[in-house]
């Protein structure tokens, strides 16, 4: 198509070491695994399909993002993961178990925080820990750690609103993996942020994905964020919604900003703009022309 | 453009301006009331007799009306008799607002003219108490009630229809029940505001409870919350600052059902004392008896809300759709919270 995509590699050339990395992860265990998933709409006479067919596996400790256009049903996929909603067919099995509602052992962050008002930042991250019959002081104590972790021992005793956006999201976060989760699904976590909080929020992210044995399923619109955070990235379609591709990222870790001007980002970034936004056919000839008048015509 | 100031679509006044406005509400209708009851030529349709002079039916201290003593001033000065005296009054029914003022106090200490009459201060001590207990005794099993019918669809099912029918029926007419079966003291009472709170009580807090976020319910869901652990740790206190404030209001309406409660069986508390004043004509204390309510309900409700703020730290920001229902809630001291820095 332009002269640029020329010049760029394929995006699924890997380089060696990428390479090695993606044969390293299959070797892990499959954590979670998703098989011929649908969800429908509607009782008898008129179903909607939001998706159908969808079927793939997650090895432990993999980085994955979930994009798509608006409609193909990803957040749904991530709330029936969470055991928040329910398939009409299929099945998720986490470590070879099926899935039935909700359970602390997949994590999970909503783009709206949801941290309890009522509750100050370290009673936020001790709830998990108590519903799951864990006595005050040993909670208290490992809440503790989880915030020092993400950098916010000082507001401990703050109320959620005393925070910012991030400040917040970085509590979210903390709750959800001091409940020690196999998986953290992760709903377009900082997409009420501002692009610089953003920016750090992503950073942070990776640093505590490298310190903590966590899976992490990641749904985002954005596709730097994707391209920036997730090992593979899992792309939907609509209508019905299913998997286009299931992309293993070229760029290599340790991420960092630089990289975005590296071929690898560059040619993978564009294979993602082509999936989701795909180029709209305009027949130029056949736009209607639009008639125009003059007011002075209808003046006697 | 100073209008805009004061008059700014939706915008906050500075605090200097809401106060004014807050004082002035109060002023404006007691400067009216002062301007009726002061100046002279004001309405003031009595002429109150002094000295009778030549008129038969005329004696001291009589109040006549305006018309009359003119007619029989003119019909004494064509025959040449003395002339009664007077000034022009207004009604016994509405006393000048220093002398309701004074009542304030003297109400208190002017002794009861029956032997078994109550003082002042023990009539709205038993109002108090029945209010009290019809309140607690609704809010004991409302509350309760409520909060199951706004968590769980079975019991707003199996409840809320009947108690919707139910809240139509006016609790005055339970009255005359209420006393076949509880006698004539503070029993019937105590049921009457009881009925007239009870089913609105579980309406609203059912409400409340219905709008705690689904968001909220579902993470702590994902964190291993479920069942009544779940009701108790997010649901409640999701929802208990809200139905805190609901009661504040739902303690109003106690407040308006009391004066019919206390009519029931053998009058008693404020209503009785107001009765009784109304009947000696004395109306400087019917009004200084009605003020009274009007303060002690206004007090506790601030008395109220100033415990909310106490106890319901996470609400000191105004992030609630239905944090404060009145207007001087803003004109409250705000406790500012020391903001850490921002991410």
């Amino acid at each position: 198509m332009s002269a640029k995509e020329s010049t760029l590699p394929d995006y699924r050339d890997l380089a060696p070491e990428v390479a090695t990395r993606f044969d390293r992860i299959r070797q892990r265990p499959v954590l979670l695994s998703v098989q011929n998933l649908e969800k429908k709409f509607g009782t008898n006479g008129s179903t909607h399909t939001v998706f159908d067919g969808i079927t793939l596996d997650i090895h432990r400790r993999e980085f994955i993002c979930v994009i798509g256009p608006s409609g193909c049903g990803k957040s749904t996929f991530i709330r029936i993961v969470a055991g928040l909603d329910e398939a009409t067919g299929g099945q998720i099995l986490l470590d070879g178990k099926a899935v039935t509602g909700p359970g602390h052992d997949r994590g999970m962050v909503f783009q709206g925080y949801t941290l309890f008002p009522w509750l100050t930042v370290k009673r936020n991250v001790m709830f998990g820990l108590e519903m799951r019959g864990k006595d005050k002081f040993t909670a208290e104590n490992e809440a503790r750690q989880w915030l020092d972790m993400v950098g916010l021992s000082k507001v401990e005793d703050s109320y959620p609103h005393e925070l910012s956006g991030g400040m917040k999201q970085r509590v979210a976060i903390a709750r959800a993996l001091a409940n020690e989760p196999r998986i953290l699904i992760m709903d377009e976590p900082f997409a009420a942020l501002d692009a610089q909080t953003r920016c750090q929020m992503q950073s942070y992210l990776l640093q505590i994905w490298k310190k903590v044995d966590v899976t992490i399923l990641f749904i985002t619109h954005d596709l730097e964020e994707a391209a920036y955070l997730a090992d593979r990235i899992l792309v939907l379609g609509t209508n019905p919604g299913r998997v286009v591709e299931f992309i293993e990222n070229p760029v290599p870790r340790p991420r960092s900003p630089d990289q975005f001007v590296e071929p690898a980002y560059l040619s993978l970034k564009l294979r993602l703009e082509e999936l989701i936004h795909p180029p709209v056919e305009v027949e130029e000839d056949k736009l209607p022309m639009i008639k125009l008048t003059n007011a002075g015509d209808d003046v006697e | 453009m100073a209008h805009r100031d004061w008059l700014g679509l939706k915008q906050e006044l500075p605090g200097n301006r809401r106060l004014m406005l807050t004082l002035f509400s109060f002023l404006a209708p007691l400067l009216l009331w002062s301007a009726v009851s002061y100046v002279p030529w004001l309405w003031h349709p009595l002429v109150h007799v002094t000295v009778p002079g030549d008129v038969d039916y005329f004696t001291d201290d009589m109040d006549v009306p305006r018309a009359d003593y003119d007619r029989e001033l003119a019909k004494v000065k064509a025959a040449g008799g003395t002339v009664p005296e007077g000034y022009a009054v207004n009604p016994v029914y509405l006393p000048p607002p220093h002398k309701v003022a004074l009542a304030f106090y003297t109400a208190f200490t002017t002794e009861p003219r029956l032997p078994n009459e109550p003082w002042l201060h023990e009539s709205l001590a038993h109002s108090i108490r029945t209010i009290c207990w019809g309140f607690f005794i609704s809010s004991l099993f409302g509350v309760p009630l409520g909060i199951m019918c706004g968590t769980y669809r079975f019991f707003s099912r199996l409840q809320e229809p009947f108690i919707e029918f139910f809240r139509y029926l006016p609790a005055p007419a339970f009255g005359a029940l209420c006393v076949a079966i509880l006698g004539i003291d503070d029993g019937p009472k105590i049921a009457v505001i009881f009925i007239g709170t009870f089913f609105q009580q579980v309406l609203v807090i059912a409400n409340t409870v219905r709008k705690v976020d689904p968001a909220l319910i579902e993470a702590s869901q994902t964190l291993g919350a479920s069942g009544w652990k779940l009701v108790r740790r997010v649901v409640i206190p999701a929802s208990i600052s809200d139905i805190y404030t609901d009661m504040r209001i739902l303690l109003g309406w106690a407040w308006t059902y009391l004066i019919v409660a206390e009519i029931v069986g053998t009058m008693s508390g404020i209503t009785y004392f107001i009765n009784q004043q109304a009947r000696y004509r004395n109306f400087d204390n019917v009004y200084a008896a009605i003020m009274m309510i009007g303060v002690i309900g206004f007090s506790s409700d601030l008395l109220l809300a100033w415990i909310g703020r106490i106890i319901f730290p996470w609400k000191r920001k105004a992030q609630s759709s239905k944090s404060a229902p009145s207007w001087w809630a803003k004109l409250l001291p705000k406790k500012t919270s020391p903001q850490p820095s921002q991410a």
